[in-house]
């Protein structure tokens, strides 16, 4: 299967580079054959039997991280002591009455599915006694991104941003020709493994593409990384919602802080107005159509910014970088770059290369980071002060 | 042909597609293991029973009346085939879309499609003389609508139930369901496939169609004079226009993919687009073979050594199969036969239902510490049937035979209130 539309596809190179990008960690367990219905367990059915062979392949080691969502442990092997795993335990919600929540719904059902060096590996879900529900996930010792933009003592320059971006793009890319968009992308879920491969984690708010007219919900993607259609209420949108978070992830590696940080999603509408012009029907015909638009201040409106502001905003990106960014934080979602038509860009065949992977920065204390970050829900910032952020899904009205 | 790559990595392909044979002997295999348990389960129960008897009064009785359970004391009890197991597996995969339907506005296809599979999927691995269809079915209906973004809360959902099935019924057993889906709920649906599919006929009929790759002399203008010489298909009059006979075949292939694609094996047997191309090929096969032909040339335009020409015919094979297979199903309610044969295997399950799993209670996902520690014990502790039976021997004692009453075939029920609602 091909890793990327640009390069050919070979059978071999995604297991290949699964070796590769997980170290010590385990290979694929899910492509095997499916296992042997072992018929003289005399007590047991069968599927509590599959599901017993799967729990015996792990040994849980210790506790990484816990939140309100789920509890994550080390683990490894059973059979091979060196290849770790993370475990990742889903917490019955006591309010929520109505079986598996949503979130691990979601996640389980698309990790299921994707299989790809830049998106998290699903190894294995098995349930445990208690009827709790265990996530055998790749195991991801170096942190995420968010963790390497905010250290001040990291050092990383335009090689780096590259191959950092080069996996995310990559990743996004392949959830899309999947039909799946992610619709959380931000710093915290790019996930890095011990060999610095990036990897997209938290398929906790990800849905497959609707069908044509059918409605989505808008109340998705953490507000800074949200793009305009979503602010406005668009109720049917595409791929390339995960391509402004990309963007805006883009922005925040050149600048190391968030590029557009609204306190509210009103003030989120402000700032990206001022950031990138004003949405109007000019440059984006249909816009004063959505739900939620909000006509702008015909004193204030501003002018849609081009090609210099971008390179005078990000100057360390150089003129072909700025102008991919610009690509993938057009205002207008139909003009906006696809992953395909980002991976096409010359930025990544302009001087310089990007760094090899092995080679990236890195920071110690990842494996604290990683069960921080496996232990949250979709749509959660860190921040207190977002806490309630895109997490009223809007369930019920999807049903037109 | 990388779109087959992906679909080789779906669950769908990696855990749920089987060869015919594997499939059935899978089947076999599940028949047999539940009707040797549902066998010592019974025996067991009598044991239970006779020690009980000895105490006398309010003899707790699963087999409903008296002599009835004596009858089965002599004789050892007749278990289900696996072919009637399939059967009524059917009879309840057709009440998902009467369930479905009953909903105001009606679950979409798309969710009642998944529920059917799921409930398909669940009983390869496990038997209805385990846990019968209709305390399952509501179950994966529901979690259907989680995994296919038509979630509704449980309450309103079990409203929607007709009969006396309450939240918790339905809820009950979603992680014994779950685990037997092993955690895999994306199914891949040929309904998109068709969607495409006639786009690219309707811009073909207007002259937009694009040549494959593979054969650049195709030009829009040929397509088009192709798809309109084409020979009326048995279901097409002759005077019908391209468009009107795209919107016939459209409307007749898409209710084979609703009801003959989901109640037969088909998904379990071929990929999504080999089942709608051959649900295209049953509506209006002169149709399906020119769209076959856009792709890989017809037989007139390639030599014989080309490779296509193969893979045409293999390709013609599998899709004749799988056309065949669609073509057999026969909805039960049009047919008398079958509909006696289901009241036969209703009764023949309710002697030979496995008393040990009657209660889900113990598969139950509940924080409490009771349940907890119940179903612990209860999936921990295999070796203590005799204490599991007193307990359900006294449940069923409280409930009085309740349940037995309106459950000769509590199926039955189902549909027949859904038809009140429909009118």
């Amino acid at each position: 299967m091909a890793v990327s539309p640009l390069v050919s596809p070979s059978a071999s190179a995604i297991a290949h580079r699964k070796n590769d990008a997980t170290g010590a960690s385990v290979t694929a367990q899910k492509n095997e054959a499916s296992p042997q219905f072992v018929q003289h367990a005399a007590d047991r059915e069968i599927t509590e039997q599959m599901n017993d062979e799967v729990r015996h392949k792990y040994i849980k080691t210790k506790k990484l991280g816990e939140g309100t969502y789920a509890v994550v442990f080390l683990g490894h092997l059973r059979t091979d002591p060196s290849s770790f795993v993370a475990i990742k335990k889903i917490k019955v919600n006591t309010e929520y009455r109505d079986g598996l929540s949503m979130d691990a719904i979601r996640e389980v059902k698309y990790l299921q599915e994707l299989s790809h060096p830049n998106v998290i590996a699903l190894h294995d879900v098995f349930s445990s006694k208690d009827q709790n529900l265990n996530l055998i996930l790749e195991y991801l010792p170096r942190g995420d991104l968010e963790m390497l933009i905010k250290d001040s003592n990291i050092h990383y320059g335009v090689p780096d941003i590259k191959a950092w971006m080069g996996m995310l793009v990559r990743g996004v890319w392949f959830c899309h020709e999947n039909f799946v968009l992610h619709r959380d992308i931000k710093p915290n879920n790019l996930l890095i493994a011990s060999d610095g491969e990036v990897k997209l984690a938290d398929f906790g708010l990800a849905r497959s593409f609707a069908d044509p007219y059918l409605n989505m919900t808008h109340q998705v993607i953490t507000r800074w990384y949200r793009p305009p259609e979503l602010l406005y209420g668009a109720r049917q949108y595409s791929g390339v919602v995960d391509i402004w978070s990309t963007g805006m992830v883009f922005a925040e590696l050149l600048l190391r802080v968030p590029f557009v940080a609204g306190n509210s999603d009103l003030d989120q509408v402000t700032k990206i107005c001022e950031a990138f012009g004003t949405p109007t029907e000019e440059n984006w015909p249909g816009v004063s159509k959505l739900p939620n638009y909000v006509p702008a201040d015909r004193n204030h409106l501003m002018p849609t910014q081009g090609r210099e502001f971008f390179l005078r905003q990000f100057p360390t990106a150089g003129p072909v970088g700025a102008d991919l960014l610009m690509s993938m934080c057009t205002l207008d979602p139909r003009k906006r770059s696809t992953a395909y038509q980002a991976l096409q860009h010359n930025w990544w065949t302009t001087e310089p290369r990007p760094t090899n992977k092995e080679d990236l920065p890195r920071k110690s204390g990842g494996t604290k980071k990683m069960g921080d970050d496996l232990t949250r829900r979709g749509g959660e910032l860190d921040d207190d002060q977002f806490k309630n952020a895109a997490r009223q899904l809007d369930f019920t009205a999807m049903r037109e | 042909m990388i779109e087959d790559d992906f679909y080789r990595t779906s669950s769908q392909f990696r855990l749920w597609s089987f060869a015919e044979d594997s499939l059935h002997s899978l089947r076999q295999n599940t028949n047999r293991l539940a009707s040797d348990r549902v066998r010592g389960a019974l025996r067991r129960a009598r044991e239970a029973r006779q020690s009980a008897n000895s105490s006398a009064v309010g003899t707790p009785n699963p087999n409903g009346n008296d002599a009835d359970s004596k009858l089965g004391e002599e004789k050892d009890i007749e278990c289900l085939t696996a072919e009637e197991e399939q059967d009524l597996v059917r009879y309840f995969c057709e009440q998902i879309v009467q369930l479905g339907e009953s909903y105001k506005p009606p679950l979409p296809t798309i969710v009642r499609a998944t529920a059917i599979q799921y409930l398909r999927r669940f009983y390869i691995t496990n038997s209805p003389m385990t846990y019968h269809p209709k305390t399952i079915m509501p179950c994966v209906l529901f979690i259907a609508t989680k995994t296919e973004n038509s979630y509704m809360s449980l309450r309103q959902f079990a409203d929607g139930v007709p009969g006396d099935t309450t939240a918790d019924d339905i809820i009950t057993p979603e992680f014994l369901v779950m685990q037997s889906l092993r955690f895999t709920f994306d199914v891949r649906h040929p309904f998109r496939g068709l969607e495409g599919g006639i786009m690219e006929l309707n811009a073909i009929s207007r002259g937009l169609g694009l040549p494959t790759p593979h054969l650049p002399n195709q030009t829009p203008d040929d397509l088009r004079r192709f798809i309109s010489s084409l020979p009326p298909s048995q279901n097409t009059p002759t005077s019908s226009s391209v468009s009107d006979r795209l919107a016939r075949a459209y409307h007749n292939t898409r209710e084979i993919l609703k009801s003959a694609a989901q109640m037969t094996d088909a998904y379990f047997l071929y990929t999504p687009s080999q089942i709608w191309i051959s649900a295209l090929l049953l509506s209006d096969r002169p149709l399906a073979e020119f769209y076959l032909d856009t792709k890989l040339g017809g037989s007139a335009q390639l030599p014989e050594s080309h490779p296509f020409t193969h893979l045409r015919t293999k390709l013609l094979t599998t899709l004749n199969n799988c056309s065949t297979l669609l073509d057999s199903y026969k909805p039960l309610a049009s047919d008398a036969d079958a509909k006696k044969a289901m009241r036969r295997i209703g009764k023949k399950l309710y002697h030979c239902q496995n008393p040990e799993k009657a209660n889900l209670a113990g598969q139950k996902r509940v924080p409490t510490a009771t349940a907890a520690t119940a179903a612990t014990a209860s999936a921990s502790d295999p070796a203590t049937p005799e204490s599991e039976m007193e307990r359900l021997a006294k449940k069923r004692k409280l409930e009085g035979g309740q349940a037995e009453k309106h459950d000769i075939f509590g199926g039955e029920l189902v549909m027949e209130r859904t038809k009140e609602r429909q009118i």
